[in-house]
């Protein structure tokens, strides 16, 4: 028995505990080739063989006892066996915790055991499962690749397909050596406008060139900030009030879409993106355009001075003034929400307005009236504001292409040939506008006053000329209805039922035609055909409503005069007096009197009777001197009862004749 | 993508020698990438073989990841080749930039004259407006009364 479990110590159990630990090591991945030898005996040295010769030992001490105790127990050999067995399989316990904490015993002298077929499938379907294991994490590390690709894939062509709708209106610039900046491709927009080519260098803006960014969505980015986007503003030096609701008025909008642009951008969609974007581009190119018509008013400024003056300069404030005592202001203002700029520059005006009297007429207007003036004058400087950028912008852009003049820039078509600058242009414009604001309000008050007198506005499109018409309709001859053949009559010596005057004004001269008023000169000359003629009148500001009142009255004169020749009354006319002959050289007149300061009404009627042949060109003394005759002041009449007073006068006269 | 085209409107013999050159790269790019990534599958697919010897499958192991790795790394260089394509194609596409410029140029034009006749009308408006007002001012009792009382 005892050589039987040596046998099996040795031989049987080893090999299978080798299988053991090598299962475990191909497990774990123990390269096993390493030193093998070295190995082998190292572990050989690591099995204990003291218990063998202490075995050998207890035997032969079991024996010697056995010898000497002559009686032995009758169980003695079944404890003894039992013993041995503990001990064996103490060995065998001892061993293979040595071999479970060595990890690894190779027995290479032995030949390595067939593996049973079950061992052999258990081996290879653990080689199989390791396998899978491993195929599966290059599967997960592929999935994990695309989705990342895929993400990839999404983001450019969000990016890309943004770029492309840009593309389509902006200039886009790729910079190859900026692509090394992760989330910038190196593209930028380029925004600056290189159509105007006059020699002159535009002052570069920063924000020509507009970087292009991912944002963290893999979407398009610019950054633009607002502080740099300046608007351009032009407004008379006194009205601050107007410009600061009109600065707040402009900045509200803006400021939003800033907000908008910054926040919203992953709730709203890549096309709504796009077009803010779209929009935020298209604000820097205005405010790239105002900087630039801002440079060029600055250069014009300085270089020509036709019609103003440069008054004021401050960085982004040019300050000009026009002549007449009004002064304007052209400013860069920021629209975005640096709010101490603008209101710096508020109170800046307000002490520049404040030192002289440097408002103009429409402001002094503006200060007897109120606020609703106010809004005009509001609306008059944003008129300005947009007409000054349309001059440039025309100036820039559209010179390349020769246009015709057409309806559509009738406004500016005198700007080339007029050979002044597009400033001096401008400022004349300007200055004419005021001026004829002028004229209006004299025409309006002369209308005012004679009833029967019509204004009528022509507009004439251009922003240099301005034309009214003062219009008057007389009422009808009694003559006219009841006999039939007057109305030949009529027709030929085509008396008159209308009459107008018409003031032009073209830049500062005015020009007063009038029609059917008989001419002083024809007068004269005694020729008929000259009193149905149109004189003119060049006259300033001053003479305007004396010389309109003069040609109403002239005109009614002649009118009543026709009136009278058409009942056959023999009549003679002067300028502004009608006088019929009476008995013994007696003359009766009706005399119109002008006087545009008369609130009634400005032209007044006087019957002037006189005793002797007075030389018609001598009435105007007469009546000065007031000694000779018989007046009757009659007043102010309307049209209908100068026209009684010519019947009842006609009856009189011709009674008289009788 | 279109580099590599009929040339368009007669470019130079150079830059179609250089265009030519670039598609020339471009396609061995991706020939070397797809070849890469072909090479590496099927390694990938050789391995997997269930071996005798454990020791060589771990190692086969190893050399699944490192294929793996060069698969994604190819893919990865023709992803960048793509949208390198992407950005040739949105910066030479001059054909379509310049159909678009002119459609929009027209587009503009049209509605400049648009705004051109908006405007002439609105002025025709206001003036007859103004002649309209004007009459009725004149003609009305407000005018006639104020002079006629006295």
């Amino acid at each position: 028995m005892e050589e039987g479990m040596e046998l099996q110590l040795s031989l049987d159990k080893l090999p299978i505990k080798r299988l053991d630990s090598i299962e475990e090591n191909g497990m774990e991945r123990f390269p096993l080739n390493a030193d093998y030898d070295e190995k082998r005996i190292s572990l050989i040295r690591r099995i204990d063989f003291a218990w063998a010769i202490e075995k050998d030992e207890e035997k032969k001490k079991q024996k010697k006892s056995s010898k000497e105790t002559s009686t032995p127990w009758q169980w003695q050999g079944m404890v003894d066996n039992l013993k041995l067995a503990h001990q064996e399989l103490s060995v065998i316990i001892d061993l293979i915790n040595t071999v479970e904490a060595n990890d690894a015993v190779t027995v290479a002298s032995m030949t390595r055991p067939k593996p049973l077929p079950n061992e052999a499938l258990s081996d290879l379907a653990v080689s199989a499962a390791t396998k899978l294991q491993c195929y599966r994490q290059v599967g997960k590390y592929f999935k994990q690749s695309a989705k990342a690709f895929e993400q990839q894939l999404a983001r450019e062509a969000r990016f890309y397909g943004a770029l492309i709708r840009l593309q389509q209106n902006w200039k886009v610039k790729r910079q190859r050596q900026a692509s090394i900046v992760p989330g910038n491709e190196g593209f930028t927009f380029d925004l600056f406008d290189n159509s105007y080519d006059q020699g002159a260098i535009i002052r570069s803006s920063p924000m020509s060139t507009v970087r292009v960014n991912h944002d963290a969505a893999g979407m398009l980015a610019i950054n633009v900030s607002p502080n740099l986007c300046h608007s351009l503003e032009f407004g008379f030096v006194g009205a601050q009030l107007n410009m600061q609701k009109k600065s707040n008025e402009n900045k509200s909008p803006l400021s939003d879409e800033h907000c908008l642009g910054e926040t919203d951008t992953e709730s709203s969609s890549d096309e709504e993106y796009v077009k803010k974007t779209h929009s935020l581009l298209r604000d820097v190119h205005k405010a790239i355009f105002n900087e630039q018509v801002f440079d060029l008013v600055n250069r014009e400024a300085f270089n020509t001075s036709t019609g103003f003056s440069l008054t004021g300069l401050r960085e982004n404030y040019l300050q000009l003034s026009l002549g007449q005592g009004t002064s304007v202001y052209l400013s860069l203002v920021s629209t975005g929400q640096d709010h101490p700029t603008v209101e710096g520059e508020l109170t800046n005006n307000a002490e520049n307005a404040s030192s002289p009297l440097d408002s103009s007429d429409i402001l002094m207007h503006d200060a007897k009236q109120n606020t609703l003036k106010k809004k005009g004058q509001h609306s008059i400087s944003t008129c300005y504001e947009i007409y000054i950028q349309q001059i440039y912008q025309e100036h820039i852009f559209g010179r390349s292409s020769e246009k015709p003049i057409s309806s559509g820039n009738r406004l500016s078509g005198a700007q080339a040939k007029d050979g002044s600058s597009l400033l001096g242009h401008f400022f004349m414009s300007l200055a004419h506008r005021i001026f004829s604001s002028k004229i209006l309000a004299e025409l309006e008050n002369v209308v005012f006053k004679v009833p029967y007198l019509q204004l009528i506005s022509n507009p004439t499109w251009h922003s240099r000329g301005s034309s009214w018409t003062l219009f008057m309709e007389v009422p009808p001859s009694i003559l006219h209805g009841c006999q039939i053949k007057t109305s030949d009559y009529c027709e030929k010596n085509s008396i008159k039922r209308q009459f107008w005057i018409k003031v032009v004004v073209i830049d500062d001269r005015i020009n007063v035609k009038a029609e059917g008023s008989p001419n002083v000169a024809g007068l004269f000359k005694g020729k008929s055909e000259d009193t149905h003629s149109i004189n003119k009148y060049d006259c300033n500001l001053a003479d305007l409503p004396v010389i309109i009142l003069q040609q109403v009255a002239s005109q009614i004169i002649n009118w009543l005069y026709h009136e009278a020749l058409m009942v056959g009354i023999k009549a003679n006319r002067d300028f502004l007096c009608l006088s019929f002959e009476l008995e013994q050289g007696e003359t009766l007149g009706l005399v119109a009197n002008v006087d545009p300061e008369d609130t009634d009404g400005c032209i007044s009627w006087s019957l002037v009777m006189e005793d002797s042949f007075a030389e018609v060109q001598k009435l105007h003394k007469n009546i000065t001197n007031g000694a000779s005759e018989y007046r009757k002041f009659l007043g102010p009449l309307s049209l209908d009862l100068l026209y009684a007073t010519l019947i009842d006068l006609i009856a009189f006269v011709g009674g008289c004749g009788h | 993508m279109n580099k590599g085209g009929p040339g368009g409107g007669g470019p130079t013999a150079a830059a179609a020698a250089a265009a030519a050159q670039k598609q020339k790269t471009l396609l061995q790019r991706v020939d070397g990438d797809i070849a890469n990534i072909v090479d590496n599958f099927s390694h990938l697919v050789n391995v997997a073989r269930v071996n005798d010897p454990p020791v060589r499958n771990s190692q086969e192991a190893f050399m699944m990841e490192m294929r793996a790795a060069r698969m994604v790394q190819g893919a990865d260089s023709l992803l960048k080749l793509v949208s390198e394509l992407k950005q040739t194609a949105i910066f030479s596409g001059f054909a379509s930039l310049n159909d678009h410029v002119e459609q929009r140029k027209v587009e503009f034009n049209q509605l400049a004259e648009k705004s051109d006749r908006t405007l002439s009308r609105i002025g025709e408006d206001a003036a007859a407006s103004l002649k309209e007002l004007e009459s009725h001012y004149s003609s009305s009792a407000q005018k006639t009364n104020q002079n006629m009382d006295p």
